[in-house]
């Protein structure tokens, strides 16, 4: 099975792994989310008591269960990406799919979670901490759906036109998926565990 | 190669992963700080190995690290 990919010089300034404009949506987001969480911690200094209160009615154990099915579903998103750059399509597929079942639990538990949530009534108006949360949570879930929806186009890709495929679009979706990472490992400790 | 460099990468997050758990629910001293330490560690290995971060120009490096720096230190200055 032969596909067209092509290599580029990664140690060039301009050519992060991923592509440049991936790079520069990804520092943009990091701050956005870096900086709504600054303000959590913020305005957490005005009520530490609620802050503290509320936090202890999350599940910490969901959060870091999900936080292992972002990072393996990661791993395999690395490994995707790796087989496919020894043209090696039928791994490279399978690695795909367990990257998207990774995401798709974690979809899974967020929504167990958000239900439990709202039968308690800790809705995005109860308090400033359940503002936050739910704001910040749900920009991550859209982010998470939409890289879902990146990598479906994938492995109709690889499934149906393999020889259409280029590594630097595989590349891309990948560090967008990479990114939903990394936000979650900044949300995760802020929300669920230091206040 | 690249299979088990990316196995030992999530080994590793995996054990900050349940050293954070640890740490969260002990009463130790600046568990705050070693939360958000723990954390840096992590998204510093995604980005680095899983990203392959670590082949690109120094340039993106320094910004992320940057980044990073200025987060962690607001969170826990604030």
């Amino acid at each position: 099975m032969s596909t067209v990919i092509q290599q580029n010089n990664i140690k060039n300034i301009l050519y992060p792994p991923g592509g440049i404009l991936m790079w520069i949506i990804i520092y943009l987001e990091l701050i956005t989310f870096g900086a709504v969480l600054v303000a959590m911690v913020w305005y957490s200094k005005d009520e530490p008591e609620l802050f503290h209160e509320s936090r202890l009615q999350l599940n910490t154990t969901f959060g870091a269960i999900n936080t292992l099915f972002l990072l393996v579903s990661g791993c395999f998103m690395a490994l995707t990406v790796g087989a496919l750059k020894i043209y090696n399509i039928p791994k490279s597929k399978l690695y795909l799919k367990l990257t998207m079942l990774g995401g798709l639990l974690f979809l899974g538990l967020k929504t167990v979670e958000y239900l439990d949530k709202i039968d308690a009534g800790l809705t995005m108006g109860y308090n400033t901490f359940f503002s936050f949360y739910w704001m910040l949570t749900l920009f991550h879930v859209i982010h998470v759906l939409v890289g879902l929806v990146i990598l479906a186009s994938v492995l109709i890709t690889m499934t149906k036109k393999p020889e259409k495929l280029i590594l630097e679009d595989v590349e891309a979706s990948a560090t967008f998926w990479h990114m939903c990472d990394l936000i979650w490992l900044l949300l995760f400790p802020v929300i669920y565990l230091v206040f | 190669m690249k299979q088990k460099l990316f196995l030992y990468v999530l080994i590793v997050l995996v054990i900050l992963t349940l050293l954070t758990a640890i740490v969260s629910n002990s009463e130790i001293d600046y568990s705050k700080q070693l939360i958000m330490i723990l954390s840096a560690l992590k998204f510093l290995a995604v980005a680095f190995y899983f990203m392959e971060l670590q082949h690109s120009n120094w340039f993106w490096k320094v910004l992320l690290v940057g980044f990073l720096t200025i987060f962690i230190s607001l969170v826990l200055i604030i």
